[in-house]
C-alpha cells in the first residue's frame, strides 16, 4: 500500500464515522426541535430551567454517528457516558430526588389552613384517566395508556418514574410530551378556565387563610407520608421523597440539608435530568407515529385535567356557604406544575378585579397536585405494573 | 448522658435486629420443585439424570445461600451445607437454582450429599446457617411415578401438586413453575376494561379517598391545634376556661386591634420621628478582593540593561 492509498483509506475510515456520512433525514427533524425548545427557552421565557437542557441533550442525543462502530458513546450503548447518566432515568432514580427537592421549596401552609382545597388536588387528576380512556381507544395497551395518560399529572419527574416502569420505550416521548405541556401552561390554560367560568365567579373573593403554626407545618409531611402511602405503597419513592424534604424544611433543625435539596441537589439532578431526557430521544426511537399520538393525548390530558380543576370547584360551591365559595379560577392550579399554575390563576384574577389576589389559594390545589399525581402514578404502578 | 444513653440504646437496637433482618430475607428461600426419579428430565454438568431440587428465591433482592444447609432427614439439620465462596450461590431476584441430589458433594456445589429415594416419602427441609431455623420443607409423596416431578402451583407459593410432563402440567426445572408470555394484569384490563371505565372509577376513587383522608387529618389537626393554643393563651393570662366572658376576650387579640394598640402608645408618648441633624460619617470596610487589586493591573516593567 503505498503512502497515499493508506492517507485515503484513513480519511475514508474516518468520514464514515462523521456525522455527515450518518446523517439521516430524522436527525435534522430532531435537531431542529431540539433548537425550537432553546429558543422557546431563551426567546420567549417558556420553563428555561426545563427547556433549555432538554432542548440541548435533543441536540447532543440526535449528533449522527456510527452505531455500529462500538464507539460507546450513544445514550443507549451501555456502559457509555451518557449511558451511565440515563440510568437515573431509565432505573427511575432521577425523580424521587427531584421530588426531594420540590418538598424542601414547598411551602403548604396554604394547604393545611384551607384542607378542602386538597379536593381540587384530586379532581384534577381525572385528566389522566380521560386521557387513559382516550388512549385505549386510541389503540394503546392498558400499560402504555396509562404511562401516557400521566402526562395529564402536569409533572415531570412523576411522567418519567412511571413511564420507566410501565413503557420504557415510550419515555422519550412522554418525558419531552410531558415537559412541553407544563411549558405551554401559559397558553392552554387560559381560554379553558374563561371558557368554564361566569364573570361572577371569576370575581369572587377568598377569605385571607388563617396563620398555621409550625407545629402543624411540621406534623404535615409525617401524616401526609403515613396516610398517603399507607393507602398508596406504590407512591413511596415519589411521596416518600416529597414529604421527607418538606419535614427538613419545616422542622427548622436541617436548614442545610434543606438548602442542598431544594438548592444543589435538585439544580444538579435538573441539569441531568434535563439533559439525558432530551438525548434519549434519538431520531429513530423517536419519530414514530406514537410520538405523535402521545403529543396528542397529552395535550388531551392537560385540556381534561384543567377542565376537571375548574369544573370541581364550581360543583363545589354549589354545596359550599356563601361566604366560602372557592373562586373557580384556582380549579386549574390542580394539576401540577407548580408555580406556573397557581401564577396562571393569579393573573386571571387580578385581570377581572385587580385587588383579588388568588396566587395563595391556588397553591393550595396546586401542591395537593403534586400530592395527587404521585398518589395517581402509584395506582398505576399497583394496577397495572 | 440520658440522650447519648438513647441514642446507644437505638444503635444497639438496630444492630441486634440486624442478623434477625438478615435471616428474614433468607426465610424467602423456598424449595419449589422436586423430581426423585429423574427418567427423562434435566442431566447435570456430567451428563447423568439424577433427583433434584429446585429453590426458588421469593424475594425482590438478590439471596446469597451459602451456609444454608439442604437435609432429608428431620434429625440432622446440618446434612448438606451450601458451600461458601461459589459465585453461583447468590441467586438473583425472584430466580431458581438446582440441586441434585445424588450424594455426591464433591462433584460440585450444586450437588447434595444425600440421594432421595423413589417409592417411598422423601423430606426435605431448609435450614438456616444456624442449623436450628427451619426456612422451607416439603414431604414428597412416595407415590411419585418415574419422571414425574412434584411443584408449587406458582413459584414461591400455592398449593403442592403433581406434575405429570404433560403440555398443561408441565415440569419446569430451574424456571417459573408457571410461565408466562404475558403481564397478567394487563391481560385481565385489556380484556375486561377496555374502555377503561373500571380503572378511572378506581383510580379516582383511590385518590380522592387518599386525599379526602388527608383533608380530613388536617380539619382534625387544625382544630385540635387551636384548641390547644386557646387552652395555651388562657393559661397564660390565668384565665379560667369556665369563664366565658374573659374566654372572648383572651380570643381577640388579633393582629390588627395589636398593631392599634401600638400605635395608640406611640403617639401617646409622643415619639415623633424628628431628624437629629448629626451627621455621621461611619468608615466602610472592603473585603479584599484580588480581582480589582492594583497590583494585577500595574505591573513593573521588566528593565532593559543595554550591554556593555
Amino acid at each position: 500500500m503505498s503512502f497515499g492509498d493508506f492517507l485515503y483509506s484513513n480519511l475514508v475510515q474516518f468520514w464514515e464515522l462523521t456525522g455527515f456520512a450518518n446523517a439521516q433525514f430524522g436527525n435534522f427533524v430532531m435537531l431542529a426541535v431540539g433548537l425550537f425548545f432553546i429558543w422557546l427557552a431563551i426567546k420567549k421565557n417558556f420553563e428555561p430551567m426545563l427547556l433549555v437542557p432538554i432542548g440541548f441533550g435533543i441536540l447532543i442525543g440526535n449528533i449522527p454517528f456510527n452505531t455500529e462502530a462500538g464507539l460507546e458513546i450513544g445514550i443507549y450503548e451501555e456502559g457509555s457516558v451518557l449511558n451511565i447518566l440515563y440510568s437515573g432515568v431509565s432505573a427511575g432514580w432521577y425523580p424521587p430526588l427531584i421530588f426531594l427537592g420540590i418538598g424542601a421549596m414547598t411551602d403548604f401552609s396554604a394547604l393545611i389552613a384551607n384542607p378542602k382545597l386538597m379536593l381540587i388536588g384530586a379532581a384534577a387528576q381525572f385528566g389522566i384517566f380521560g386521557a387513559y380512556m382516550v388512549a385505549l381507544a386510541i389503540g394503546f395497551s392498558p400499560d402504555q395508556a396509562g404511562a401516557i395518560a400521566i402526562i395529564g399529572g402536569a409533572d415531570g419527574p412523576t411522567a418519567i418514574f412511571l413511564s420507566s416502569k410501565l413503557a420504557p420505550n415510550l419515555m422519550g416521548a412522554i418525558a419531552v410530551s410531558a415537559y412541553s405541556y407544563m411549558a405551554l401552561v401559559p397558553v392552554i390554560q387560559p381560554p379553558i378556565m374563561r371558557l368554564f367560568t361566569t364573570k361572577n365567579e371569576r370575581l369572587i373573593k377568598m377569605k385571607p387563610a388563617r396563620a398555621v403554626s409550625q407545629n402543624e407545618k411540621i406534623i404535615f409531611p409525617i401524616v401526609g407520608l403515613l396516610l398517603t402511602c399507607f393507602v398508596v405503597p406504590t407512591g413511596i419513592p415519589l411521596l416518600g421523597m416529597l414529604f421527607f424534604g418538606n419535614l427538613l424544611r419545616e422542622c427548622g433543625v436541617t436548614n442545610r440539608l434543606a438548602k442542598t435539596a431544594s438548592n444543589a441537589l435538585t439544580d444538579i439532578v435538573t441539569i441531568l435530568l434535563g439533559m439525558t431526557v432530551g438525548a434519549s430521544t434519538q431520531a429513530s426511537q423517536f419519530l414514530t407515529p406514537q410520538t405523535i399520538f402521545i403529543f396528542f393525548l397529552g395535550f388531551m390530558a392537560f385540556i381534561i385535567a384543567s377542565s376537571s380543576g375548574v369544573l370541581f370547584v364550581k360543583l363545589f360551591n354549589l354545596v359550599l356557604p356563601k361566604d366560602k365559595k372557592i373562586n373557580p379560577l384556582i380549579g386549574n392550579a390542580g394539576v401540577s406544575a407548580v408555580p406556573m399554575s397557581a401564577r396562571i390563576s393569579n393573573n386571571l384574577g387580578l385581570e377581572y378585579d385587580p385587588s383579588n389576589y388568588l396566587l395563595m389559594h391556588a397553591m393550595g390545589p396546586n401542591v395537593a397536585g403534586v400530592i395527587g399525581s404521585a398518589v395517581a402514578a402509584g395506582v398505576l404502578l399497583g394496577f397495572l405494573a | 448522658m440520658k440522650k447519648i444513653l438513647t441514642v446507644l440504646a437505638v444503635a444497639v437496637a438496630a444492630v441486634a435486629a440486624g442478623p434477625q433482618a438478615d435471616a428474614q430475607s433468607r426465610k424467602a428461600l423456598r424449595i419449589n420443585e422436586v423430581m426423585v426419579d429423574n427418567e427423562s428430565s434435566v442431566v447435570d454438568e456430567y451428563g447423568r439424570r439424577t433427583a433434584w431440587i429446585e429453590l426458588f428465591n421469593s424475594n425482590f433482592a438478590p439471596l446469597e445461600i451459602s451456609s444454608v444447609y439442604l437435609t432429608n432427614d428431620s434429625t440432622d439439620h446440618r446434612r448438606y451445607p451450601v458451600p461458601l465462596g461459589d459465585v453461583n450461590t447468590k441467586i438473583p431476584k425472584r430466580q431458581h437454582v438446582l440441586f441434585y441430589a445424588d450424594g455426591e458433594p464433591t462433584l460440585g456445589t450444586f450437588h447434595t450429599s444425600f440421594t432421595l429415594t423413589p417409592g417411598q416419602d422423601n423430606w426435605i427441609g431448609i435450614y438456616d446457617a444456624d442449623g436450628l431455623t427451619l426456612i422451607d420443607e416439603v414431604l414428597v409423596p412416595g407415590d411419585l411415578q418415574p419422571g414425574q416431578s412434584y411443584a408449587r402451583a406458582h413459584d414461591g407459593s400455592g398449593e403442592w401438586m403433581v406434575r405429570t410432563g404433560s403440555s398443561d402440567s408441565y415440569i419446569t426445572p430451574s424456571s417459573a413453575n408457571v410461565i408466562n408470555d404475558t403481564n397478567n394484569k394487563i391481560e385481565a384490563f385489556a380484556e375486561r376494561d377496555k374502555n377503561g371505565f373500571a380503572m378511572t372509577l378506581m383510580a379516582m376513587g383511590i385518590v380522592f379517598s387518599a386525599l379526602l383522608l388527608l383533608c380530613l387529618s388536617f380539619y382534625a389537626i387544625g382544630k385540635i391545634g387551636a384548641a390547644i393554643s386557646k387552652m395555651n393563651k388562657m393559661r397564660a393570662h390565668g384565665v379560667d376556661t369556665a369563664d366565658t366572658a374573659s374566654h372572648s376576650a383572651v380570643s381577640h387579640d388579633s393582629g390588627e386591634e395589636i398593631a392599634a394598640i401600638a400605635m395608640a402608645l406611640y403617639e401617646h408618648f409622643n415619639a415623633h420621628d424628628t431628624e437629629s441633624t448629626v451627621l455621621t460619617i461611619n468608615k466602610v470596610k472592603r473585603a479584599y478582593s484580588p480581582w480589582s487589586s492594583k497590583i494585577y493591573g500595574l505591573r513593573e516593567v521588566p528593565s532593559h540593561h543595554k550591554a556593555k
